[in-house]
């Protein structure tokens, strides 16, 4: 799953050399939206800092 | 700015987010410190903001583009932000070596912010957006950099991709890792699958 952003943004490479480049924009933003997500499923830890 | 020039200092932007993928894996293969996955987030982060200025040099240079580099490097920096904000706290420990003073990941939200600025002022110039070659058919010049550029990353994209998936197999990683979890599960199964036939 870790390895999604990645393959996404391997997916878009391919995609943009294969000319399609609306879809390439649209995998890379998926890519960043699947990044968010397993970033909010890794940061679960409380921070003990007074901001 | 023109055409060519941009696509000449993307293709060095391009060379840049490598050094950073390439350094990330002497970390990991030389030193020995397999990267937490907040560490394969931030390697994400470069990867995305790699991928925007990616798409300048295959499907010629857009605004979107760019804003795709910056919204990649701002999502990798909230990452580091978070890192940075675990160990902050005196006595709290760190996640690896630093390096020449600082840990990766405040290296990492650094250079973040280097990206973040960096597109900022590629976006000021707006003649960059008026293809130069496309319309008449020739071919721009310079054209070995980007390619050696854009090999490149693709490649390390690639490897990213695999070393995360040894690393952490199809799930989410452990937050403390300690070996190539995917790996070992690729093993026993082979193993089980031996012992089956």
């Amino acid at each position: 799953m870790m390895s999604l952003p990645f393959l996404g943004v391997v997916i878009a490479f391919v995609l943009a050399a294969a000319r399609a480049r609306a879809a390439a924009v649209i995998v890379l933003l998926a890519s960043v939206v699947v990044t968010l997500v397993l970033f909010r499923l890794h940061a679960t830890d409380v921070l003990t800092i007074d901001l | 700015m023109s055409e060519t020039l941009a696509r000449q200092l993307n293709a060095l932007g391009l060379f840049a987010i490598c050094a950073v993928l390439l350094a990330a894996f002497v970390d990991q293969f030389l030193f020995g410190e397999l990267p937490c996955p907040l560490c394969i987030l931030q390697r994400a982060g470069f990867a995305l903001a790699g991928a925007g200025l990616a798409l300048n040099l295959l499907a010629g240079i857009r605004p979107a583009h760019y804003g795709l580099a910056i919204l990649g490097a701002v999502a990798g920096g909230a990452v580091s932000l978070r890192q940075i904000a675990l160990h902050m706290v005196p006595g709290t420990g760190a996640y690896g070596e630093a390096i020449l003073g600082l840990h990766l990941y405040s290296w990492a939200f650094l250079i973040f912010g280097a990206i973040v600025a960096g597109t900022a002022l590629m976006l000021l110039s707006s003649r960059q957006f008026t293809p130069e070659f496309a319309l008449d058919g020739t071919r721009p010049p310079g054209r070995l950099l980007p390619a050696l550029a854009l090999g490149l990353f693709a490649l390390l994209v690639l490897a990213n991709a695999l070393s995360t998936l040894a690393e952490c197999g199809v799930g989410l990683c452990p937050d403390d890792p300690h070996g190539y979890r995917g790996i070992d599960v690729l093993r026993d199964l082979l193993a089980a699958g031996a012992e089956r036939g």
